[in-house]
């Protein structure tokens, strides 16, 4: 109940540690979390065809056990797995992991359903079978974090709490400035958001744009603090009310998690649903999302970023997966041999069994358990998994070889390869950049149907081979070599729509320009200029109408109170606030003898028009002048119209005091306007202006005899 | 409506044994459950503690917490002999040890209560402990097996006297930090300089404890990127203590005006050396070369069998975001960063350890060790 009271700021981190669930466990509902563990794209064909992507081996372990520890170290408690593609072998190695003994502290529910073809549907499967109770944590299965998401949670309970369910989700993100690795250019955002309440009010995937446009509406939002950032990377973990499940049921066109957000924002004014985000700072969270994001993250969880979850730590809790961490990051597991002369020179990581031949140098690789590496191999940032056999006088850059390939010798793969599961290549072929064989026909998948994987993307455009040929090609895969070649992603040849479907990504296709003139584009909106500038245009419309019903009140000769609604119902309709009315008021009653007898007349003609109109209208002035600060407010305006007019200074003190005698200024007022440090030289003179001074001494005076006669 | 009636008797009655069955049953398999599902928590729990260099717990709560899990596990598992018992903890051990390499606290606490289940074992048997542990030339000739064989023999009241001794220690665990401080005053005088780095709770109590009866000035090295040394500064100076933050860097230049350097460590090893919190090498031979005293506070508990050699344990790496930020863009894809948590100091660097019992010179440990462990239990 303390928690309730606590003043939101300071003294969050504290209640968070001391409110741990450990302590509070009956007041508390369970914390649980959705895991959505199918990709419902196609990013790492061909190699899902053959294994589910949440499975697939990261630093040896699967994927999806790693976000079930990030899950369980959060403190959920019971988490819904949903799959379709392949449920059952998820559902098979769930079963034999350690989250579904009986004393995992996380209760693992797998839900499988072949019609999944959207985070959307899963959603709505999660509101039609109510397994929700409160709010939830919803992830992919490929996420690696280490976040500690206490402190989130606490600021999203505290948010609903004070605002009755207004806040219907936070997504978490990661600071990551543009250019670093483990940012994957399919995923760069843009994201507007009031720097106090952290509240996101606009939401954008920047995805090579080169342009961006931000509604005018959320500039007037109202916020005191406003960002635009471009230095987020979002780790796709989010917290989430029940009502999310339920909005996704009452829009059934939303299909992905950005169709929600984007939707909600753009209706936020009548549905009153709000976005949240939380920036991490120490913690580390990123989603595979296709195999340029696989390699960084691997790479990142052997560097040790996801401390504590690290190889060797053996998390997932496998028999005889232990492992032992050495100098420069050298993990090795048990039964590893290696040859005469080999070296492992950094951030590698070496499965069980696996034997290593002579001469051999790694860096920067993962090799997975029962291998078999032949004499004088080089392996460069190479991701080989499990039973691969890789004969003599191989070189491997920056390429991932699944499970039971063979690469015969002399095989040499450049960057970017990918040999799905079973291939065997060589021997003595070099692979051009960018290879991806398989021993599923590329073809085949049109004979297939294809309802079995879907994407939520665009249409997935593979280039297809034109012969429809099934025999292996030697040209492609080596005289010995079994296997097909599904693309070549050379550059030239690949349209935009291609690249975004590419396995390893867009970062390494773009050009750095493009990314360089983002930053600039971002970094040209500048807060202030902004919202300033297209405000104006309302304001002139207002003043142009409030001119146009003063000049009809004067020769229709309507009354002050009529003139007073028809102002309020500008107002409205211009959506300007109180102050801005009275300042447009002022403004275009002291023009207004410029307007009717032109801009050339004297000072003597101008007060002779102004003053009785002053008169006319007292009434509409004493509606909006009624507090102090109004009055402030109107002097200033007053002093605003009459710095542009120096000519007609003169006239001043003339309606300063009709202003006086009409009782719509009072002398504290106007003694408080004068004394008040004045900004501008101008404004100094106009002050030392000789009526305003005989005028001012006049009121001071005034004011003394009435206080003598007290 | 009778006959319904009796028939529900009947029922009732017929299934009353099975009803009772389940009735004693169920304490039993909640027991266990209950026992393994503490044992896991424990163990995540090491696994996940510490994502920084300290741990969020003292090394003395962790003590305890095995400890009272240990007293536990022989509460409540199931054995029949002593030798049952030791091989149960043996196992236990070795996963709560895996869990958590670097916090050899754990492992130091199973062997204690094995050695505990030895003695206990010798009582019930008659021998005098004395022979027991009299390592003869004899003895280390015919050791190894023979022994195993001995702890097949049943005692009913082994559990009870093995739970009670059990109880001994904890309460010894208790009073640990307590100890040391009292012997405060015995090192601190008046208007000395004293050195310290990082933070350690034991260090912190010590000081805390002379600064009631003496005035004298503390400097703190910071010991980034960590800087456990900030708030150690800030404990401190809540005491009335005077105290001074330096950066690491300025260990050796303020170094000449030291009286002592007192520090705590995370474990001493069976050589004598440490195994503290990154600096402290530095720290040491800074020490040394200006001839300053280093003293080590250590609890009997962070004594462990383990010696410095053992490469793939000792150390412990952290995420490197403390070196290098992770905001830090382009660079870190260029660079390796690595964040280490420990440093070895060497035995010859160490002036005198203050443990619980007493001070003892680093050329002693090995007694200790001998006295505190059972050879055969050094592996686990």
């Amino acid at each position: 109940v303390t928690r309730l009271r606590v003043k939101p700021g300071e003294s969050i981190l504290e209640t968070s540690k001391r409110t741990n669930s450990r302590q509070l466990p009956e007041e508390q509902p369970l914390l649980q979390a959705v895991l959505v563990a199918d990709s419902f794209n196609r990013r790492f064909f061909p190699i899902t065809k053959d294994q589910p992507r949440a499975l697939l081996p990261l630093a040896n372990v699967s994927m999806i056990d790693y976000t079930l520890e990030f899950l369980t170290s959060t403190g959920v408690q019971e988490t819904f797995v949903f799959c379709c593609w392949m449920a059952s072998k998820i559902k098979e190695h769930l079963r034999k992991s350690k989250w579904c003994r009986p004393t995992s502290p996380n209760v693992v529910h797998v839900i499988t359903s072949d019609l999944y073809r959207s985070l959307g549907d899963v959603l709505r499967d999660v509101d039609a079978k109510a397994l929700v109770r409160s709010d939830f944590l919803l992830v992919y299965g490929d996420v690696v974090s280490n976040i500690d998401i206490s402190q989130a949670l606490q600021e999203h309970k505290q948010r609903r709490n004070m605002d009755k369910n207004v806040s219907v989700m936070t997504m978490i993100f990661k600071e990551s400035p543009p250019g670093h690795k483990t940012r994957c250019e399919d995923d760069d955002i843009i994201i507007a958001m009031d720097g106090k309440s952290k509240r996101i009010l606009h939401y954008q995937r920047a995805q090579a744009l080169k342009r961006l446009h931000f509604p005018m509406n959320i500039f007037h939002s109202g916020s005191d603090e406003f960002e635009i950032r471009f230095d987020l990377l979002d780790c796709h973990i989010s917290i989430c009310s029940p009502q999310v499940a339920e909005l996704f049921t009452d829009n059934f066109d939303y299909q992905t998690k950005n169709d929600f957000v984007r939707g909600l924002l753009v209706n936020e004014e009548i549905l009153g649903n709000q976005i949240h985000m939380h920036v991490t700072k120490d913690g580390y969270g990123a989603r595979v999302s296709n195999l340029l994001m696989y390699d960084t993250v691997s790479s990142d969880t052997i560097r040790r970023w996801v401390y504590p979850i690290t190889p060797e730590a053996n998390f997932a809790d496998q028999e005889g997966q232990s492992c032992t961490h050495s100098r420069h990051n050298v993990y090795r597991e048990t039964g590893v041999s290696l040859g005469h002369g080999s070296q492992m020179e950094e951030n590698v990581l070496i499965g069980r069994n696996t034997m290593i031949g002579a001469n051999c140098t790694i860096s920067n690789t993962v090799i997975g358990a029962n291998c078999v590496i032949g004499d004088n191999v080089t392996l460069d940032r190479a991701y080989i998994w499990n039973r691969v056999h890789i004969a003599d006088d191989v070189k491997v850059k920056q390429s991932v070889i699944c499970d039971n390939v063979e690469v015969k010798h002399g095989v040499v793969l450049n960057e970017q390869c990918v040999l799905a599961y079973n291939v065997v290549v060589g021997p003595d072929i070099t692979l051009p950049e960018g290879t991806v064989l398989s021993m599923h026909h590329p073809d085949e998948e049109d004979d297939e149907d294809d309802d079995e994987f879907l994407s939520d993307d665009n249409d997935v455009g593979y280039r297809k081979d034109k012969t429809k040929q099934k025999v292996f090609n030697p040209a492609e895969v080596g005289s010995e070599g079994k296997g097909y070649r599904w693309k070549t992603s050379s550059l030239e040849d690949t349209e935009e729509d291609e690249l975004a479907e590419c396995i390893w990504g867009l970062v390494l296709n773009a050009d750095p320009e493009s990314d360089s003139e983002s930053e600039v584009s971002e970094g040209s909106h500048d807060l202030g200029s902004h919202p300033a500038s297209p405000e104006l245009d309302d304001v002139k419309v207002f003043q142009n109408e409030v001119h146009g019903t003063l000049q009809r009140g004067l020769d229709e000769n309507i009354s002050c109170d009529n003139l007073v609604l028809e102002i309020n119902s500008l107002k409205y309709a211009y959506n300007i606030s109180l102050k801005e009315v009275m300042q447009i008021l002022i403004r275009v009653v002291l023009e207004f003898p410029f307007h009717q007898q032109g801009a050339q007349i004297s000072t003597a003609q101008y007060s002779s028009h102004l003053l009785p109109l002053l008169k006319k209208w007292a009434p509409v002035f004493k509606n909006y002048v009624k507090r102090p600060q109004d009055q402030l407010d109107c002097l200033a305006s007053m002093e605003e119209v009459f710095l542009e007019r120096e000519t007609h200074w003169a006239a001043l003190v003339k309606v300063l005091m009709s202003m006086y005698q009409l009782e719509i200024l009072e002398e504290e007022g106007i003694m408080h306007w004068f004394n008040q440090g004045s900004t501008t030289d101008k404004s100094q003179q106009l002050r030392r202006n000789q009526g305003l001074l005989k005028f001012i001494q006049w009121l001071q005076e005034a004011e003394e005899s009435s206080e003598g006669d007290e | 409506m009778p006959s319904l009636l009796h028939q529900f008797w009947v029922d009732l009655l017929q299934d009353l044994p099975r009803f009772t069955e389940t009735l004693v049953k169920m304490p039993g398999a909640d027991k266990e459950t209950d026992l393994s599902e503490r044992i896991e928590s424990f163990l995540s729990e090491l696994k996940r503690c510490g994502s920084g260099a300290g741990s969020l717990r003292g090394s003395a709560e962790t003590a305890r917490e095995t400890t009272a899990l240990l007293r536990r596990i022989t509460a409540q598992a199931r054995w029949g002999n002593a030798g049952d018992l030791m091989e149960i903890i043996r196992k236990e051990g070795r996963r709560m040890t895996a869990a958590q390499p670097s916090e050899t606290t754990v492992g130091n606490m199973v062997r204690r209560v094995l050695k505990i289940i030895r003695e206990e074992y010798a009582r019930s048997r008659g021998s005098t402990e004395e022979a027991d542990q009299q390592e003869s030339l004899h003895k280390l000739l015919t050791s190894g097996g023979s022994s195993e064989d001995n702890f097949r023999q049943h005692f009913a009241h082994l559990k009870a006297n093995v739970i009670e001794a059990i109880n001994e220690l904890l309460t010894e665990l208790e009073g640990t930090t307590d100890n040391i401080s009292m012997q405060a005053l015995e090192h601190i005088h008046s208007n000395e300089v004293i050195m310290t780095i990082g933070r350690s709770r034991t260090v912190e109590a010590f000081l805390k404890d002379a600064a009631r009866k003496r005035k004298f000035h503390v400097m703190v090295a910071e010991c980034a990127p960590f800087c456990q040394g900030h708030e150690m500064a800030t404990s401190l100076s809540k005491e009335d203590i005077e105290t001074t933050v330096i950066p690491d860097a300025a260990i050796f230049a303020v170094m000449s005006r030291v009286n002592k350097v007192i520090i705590g460590t995370q474990t001493v090893l069976a050589n004598g050396g440490l195994r503290a919190v990154n600096g402290t090498h530095t720290l040491a031979l800074a020490a040394k070369h200006h001839s300053t005293p280093l003293i080590v506070c250590a609890p009997m508990f962070k004594l462990s069998p383990q010696f410095p050699n053992e490469e793939d344990t000792f150390h412990k790496f952290v995420s490197p975001h403390e070196v290098l930020p992770f905001t830090e863009g382009e660079i870190l894809s260029k660079v390796n960063a690595h964040g280490p948590v420990f440093d070895y100091v060497p035995p010859e660097l160490i002036t005198l350890f203050i443990s619980n019992i007493g001070g003892n010179a680093p050329s002693y440990i090995y007694r200790l060790m001998s006295e505190l462990y059972h050879p055969e239990d050094h592996e686990l």
